[in-house]
């Protein structure tokens, strides 16, 4: 409401700065010869200074004062011509004046109402985060998280129940940071451990590298039993190439899993895929089965590259026809930046930001993801 | 307040149309009242302008990612001060900077304007108003700043790295400032055109402006190119890059309008070439917009690429740069020619400066956009570098630079080159002797080198020779010399100091380009190097946190002659997460007029860095000199001369007299 308040206040200035002048008297205002005059004698003025001073001789000046007496005598007779011009025509002024009177309202109001959003209040970011916590956003409460911890950095328990909410948000470069916080103020655990590696594996596009495997294997020593640990090492073998030590890692962990344990469902599922051959429309949007991987291995270096080129376009026609996967749209940008084809990682990322609108919680998760493999988002 | 600031820009662009065609209804029509609409439009355009921008500054200021342009360049955790200055280093706030400098242009000539003829006002208004309505409706159509985002992100994507500098704060102000300066200059002369007629008033008015415009110019190419000095860590100032070329342009232009102005002022000639160079000053201005804004180029300012800008771009380059000259070509003959002069005078060697400066600005122009051409038809993409420029700007520049000194010297009307050439002799003597002391006593001095560093002197001490000679030196006793000194009018002091600091400019060009060394090697932590005389001692690497960024800062000892450390220098690579970019951070020492300049490389595997040392000798008057120009347009500008006052019927009567010596 206030808004609208301000911008009729706002339109009546307008409309003032053009209809007082309008309304104004007629101020006799001095013809153009009388200004050229004052220019002419001011002209003069300065020749003398410049004669005094020896910065032009006596006979040149005497011949510009003479050009410019010249230049005053012309003003007269233009000035005697000049009279005879007619007087305005009152009605095309009128009309002018109306017209300009109406066009600052409705040139405004109409321009703005078709691309302002007059309902959108400003939104500081300090307001939003002090705000009641039951409003907010789970984007707002890590924003409101952070704050604290930047002020409060030795606050172990912080980082510790904000890392997990990260790696779940895929910043998976914040949860590193904030696992490896975790881990020094508030001392070694597994879980901290495993997560730690979940986050650097994450964060290199879901390759569990070197480091990764040494956060797990530091997690396993801690405790023997952890399910997260035990698969992605189990993973990083399959990962190497070593799919049959994978299966055995894996049906080994599933042995001494609890029945309860969330970790099944996960190991099964990656045991059927490196097990027996996958439903073949599935393959594009699962990732290649290990049929695919061997095949693969076994071939030359560009028939390998064609293969898995196919693959990932494939996926991209499956995400054109069913655009609302987040999952797939972000395996497809990793593809291309693993394939080294940036432009088309970036095409991707735009397309899929474009599919769940700019600014949507999926955009942003896209944006960190990206960020997180190492593409620059779309300029 | 962010949605007041949306509405207010809609509303300037209103008024903006109402200022464009009124006032021009009002000059044909001679109404009064159609013609005063102008001025309280202009400032009111202005103002609501200025809140527009004030709305999108404090959306920056306090982050409020609710609008897409703050979340696409800034960042909550950077600090405030960059924050602010982030609000203009993107290509839709710097466009509203842009228009808020020119709508307070145009709010001045309606503030001070009074003493201006009343046709010649309103037009001027008018066509300002029509820049204005061109440029309101690009950025509404295409760049609009106050796009909204729901919901809103909770954190942006931070501004670019490189830009999070203090030079932010100042180098685009100054550069738009020059920039769309030059459009008062544009206005002036379409103005004159419509009329069919100059104003006598018309130079004493367009002079003051193109000084401003030229003073703010100068200070924002020399503030962007010590930005880019210091920033970009690889030590050079000026890289011909064509984003420096677009602001260089409308520079050399600008400089040739400046002179060739004053003759108008003072002797009403040369008022068709006046007009025409005001014209394509602002062009230039314009071109230099395009070029940046439109994404045809990519080079170190990457920060703007969107075709769709291009092309809107391009169609008001089109219609104002083709509109003016197509009304030049249709109306110069209708206007009457002024004052005459001799081939040798002060008005010959202003001619003689323009005739070099246009040439000059030619040759950038063909340098800068013959590799675009290229690219265009032939897919071939080449680069048109440094080569280029020193083969044909130096040997363009260097023969005006060697007469620079005579200018200021010759009489009006009809000069005697002896006579100023007997003035010059001490200027000359010494510049003779800079020459062969540089070239007997300095190892590695080329010839050139030599050379530079005489013209370098001859331009300083030929200015201080103008100074001099005005005030009577040696011909009269002292304080009658300090007291014609003093009363000298402030443009001759302002003619002194330009060309003083295109003196200074030019010896930190020469000294930097000619003794300059550099070394690049491999250190460990305490060892020391050796550069021109200057031992420097690598004391070690240190990480750091910055509030949006970690780094890595080297720290290095000066090492003074007594083996005891006298200074430290420290240079730093920083890395934001955000943009997952890495930018150097140049350590850099000021000895006397010189620098020494560290940057660091790549880290190996052993704990050594790779590090970069230049020694840049006599360096800082290269900006310096910039400073000392822009003082002397400073000074320029306060001569009394400059200020006309309006007619009175008490005045009218003292004409007579005022006309007999």
């Amino acid at each position: 409401m206030l808004f609208w308040v301000i911008a009729a206040i706002l339109t009546l200035g307008a409309s003032l700065a053009v209809l007082l002048p309008l309304a104004g008297g007629s101020k006799g205002a001095s013809s153009s010869s009388d200004h050229d005059l004052e220019v002419y004698r001011d002209q003069l003025a300065e020749l003398d200074r410049d004669a005094a001073r020896g910065m032009i001789r006596p006979a040149e000046a005497a011949e510009a004062r003479a050009e410019i007496a010249r230049r005053i005598l012309r003003l007269g007779n233009a000035d005697m011509a000049g009279k005879t011009s007619g007087r305005a025509a009152p009605v095309t002024a009128r009309l002018v004046a109306t017209v300009a009177v109406l066009a600052v309202p409705l040139v405004s109001w109409g321009l703005y109402s078709q691309i302002g959003s007059p309902d959108l209040p400003s939104q500081p970011l300090g307001e939003r985060l002090a705000k009641n916590p039951a409003d907010s956003s789970v984007d707002e409460l890590v924003a409101r998280a952070e704050a604290h911890l930047a002020a409060n950095p030795s606050d172990g328990r912080g980082w510790d129940v904000l890392a997990p909410v990260y790696l779940r948000m895929q910043r998976f470069a914040d949860a590193v940071a904030a696992y490896r916080n975790a881990i020094r103020l508030d001392g070694d655990s597994a879980a901290r451990r495993a997560g730690l590696g979940e986050a650097i594996a994450g964060a290199a596009g879901g390759i569990v590298s070197a480091d990764a495997q040494d956060a797990f294997e530091a997690a396993l020593k801690l405790d023997p039993a952890n399910a997260k640990a035990s698969f992605y090492l189990a993973m990083a073998l399959a990962q190497e190439g070593r799919g049959q030590e994978a299966t055995a890692a894996w049906q080994a962990t599933l042995a001494k899993l609890p029945p309860d344990s969330p970790w099944r469902g996960a190991i099964e599922q990656a045991l059927a895929k490196s097990g027996g051959p996958e439903v073949a429309s599935d393959a594009a949007t699962k990732g290649p089965d290990a049929a695919d991987v061997d095949a693969a291995s076994s071939m030359s270096p560009q028939d390998r590259e064609a293969m898995i080129n196919t693959m990932v376009a494939g996926l991209d026609d499956k995400l054109r026809q069913n655009p609302r996967d987040a999952e797939g749209w972000m395996r497809l940008v990793r593809s291309y930046v693993v394939l080294g084809k940036a432009d088309q990682a970036r095409d991707a990322l735009g397309r899929a930001i474009a599919v769940f609108g700019p600014g949507s919680e999926e955009a942003k998760k896209f944006t960190a993801f990206a960020a997180s493999i190492g593409l620059t988002a779309t300029e | 307040m962010v949605e007041t600031g949306h509405f207010a820009l809609v509303l300037a662009f209103a008024l903006s149309l109402v200022q464009t065609i009124v006032p021009l209804f009002g000059a044909r029509l001679s109404n009064q009242r159609l013609m005063a609409v102008g001025g309280p439009v202009a400032v009111t355009g202005f103002a609501l302008t200025a809140l527009s921008f004030a709305a999108l500054a404090s959306a920056y200021a306090s982050s409020d990612f609710s609008l897409a342009n703050v979340w696409e360049n800034s960042h909550s955790l950077q600090p405030l001060i960059y924050k602010i200055t982030g609000t203009w280093g993107n290509h839709e706030g710097s466009m509203l900077l842009w228009v808020l400098i020119l709508t307070f242009f145009g709010a001045l000539v309606a503030a001070f304007g009074s003493n201006l003829p009343a046709t010649l006002r309103a037009n001027v208004l008018a066509v300002q108003g029509a820049i204005g309505a061109a440029f309101f409706l690009f950025i509404l159509a295409t760049s609009n700043p106050f796009i909204r985002l729901n919901p809103a992100p909770i954190e942006g994507r931070d501004l670019n790295p490189i830009l999070q500098d203090l030079g932010l704060a100042i180098h685009p102000p100054l550069l738009y400032l020059g920039y769309v300066g030059f459009s008062i200059c544009f206005s002036f002369s379409v103005a004159a055109l419509i009329e069919g007629r100059i104003d006598a008033s018309w130079a004493r008015w367009v002079r003051p402006w193109t000084l401003v415009a030229w003073m703010f110019l100068t200070g924002g190419i020399a503030m962007g190119s010590y930005w880019a000095y210091y920033e970009l860590g690889w030590g050079g100032f000026w890289f011909w890059d064509p984003v420096e070329n677009a602001s260089f342009m409308p520079w050399l232009a600008g400089t040739a309008l400046l002179h060739s102005a004053i003759v108008m002022e003072k002797r009403s000639a040369l008022k068709i070439w006046t007009l025409l160079l005001a014209i394509l000053t602002f062009s230039l201005s314009l071109l230099g917009t395009f070029l940046v804004r439109s994404g045809v180029l990519t080079s170190v300012h990457a920060f703007a690429t969107d075709p769709t800008r291009g092309v809107f771009i391009l169609c008001i380059l089109t219609l104002f740069i083709g509109g003016s000259l197509a009304l030049f070509a249709l109306r110069a003959s209708r206007l009457t020619a002024g004052g005459l002069f001799h081939p040798v005078s002060r008005e010959g060697a202003l001619v003689l400066n323009n005739l070099f400066l246009t040439t000059a600005t030619a040759t950038v122009l063909v340098g800068t956009l013959y590799p675009l051409a290229v690219e265009a038809f032939s897919a071939d993409k080449i680069s048109v570098g440094a080569p280029f420029f020193n083969l044909t700007f130096a040997p363009l520049m260097a023969p005006l630079l060697v007469v620079v000194p005579f200018g200021p010297l010759l009489a009006w009307k009809r000069g005697d080159v002896l006579g100023v050439a007997q003035r010059l002799m001490v200027a000359f003597g010494a510049a003779l002797l800079a020459t062969l002391v540089t070239a007997l006593f300095i190892d590695g001095a080329s010839v050139l080198a030599a050379l530079g560093v005489g013209l370098a002197v001859w331009l300083i001490l030929g200015a201080l020779t103008d100074l001099a000679v005005k005030a009577g030196v040696g011909n009269v006793a002292v304080p009658v010399m300090v007291r014609r000194l003093v009363g000298l009018p402030r443009s001759v002091f302002g003619t002194a100091f330009a060309h003083l600091g295109l003196g200074l400019t030019v010896l930190g060009i020469v000294g930097t380009l000619c003794f300059g060394t550099e070394k690049i090697l491999s250190m460990h932590a305490g060892e020391t190097v050796e550069i021109s005389g200057h031992t420097v001692r690598f004391v070690g690497l240190y990480p750091a946190q910055g509030p949006n960024y970690s780094e890595d800062r080297g720290r290095f000892e000066l090492i003074g002659v007594s083996g005891s450390p006298v200074g430290e220098i420290s240079s730093a690579k920083r890395f934001y997460p955000v943009r997952q970019m890495t930018t150097t951070e140049s350590g850099i020492r000021t000895i006397f007029l010189s620098q020494l300049y560290i940057s660091l490389g790549d880290e190996g595997k052993d704990g050594s860095v790779v590090v970069r040392l230049w020694w840049k000798p006599l360096v800082t008057l290269i900006w310096g000199g910039g400073l000392v120009m822009m003082a002397g347009a400073a000074m320029s500008l306060m001569d009394r001369r400059l200020r006309v006052g309006a007619p009175s019927r008490r005045r009218k009567q003292t004409v007579a007299d005022a006309s007999q010596p």
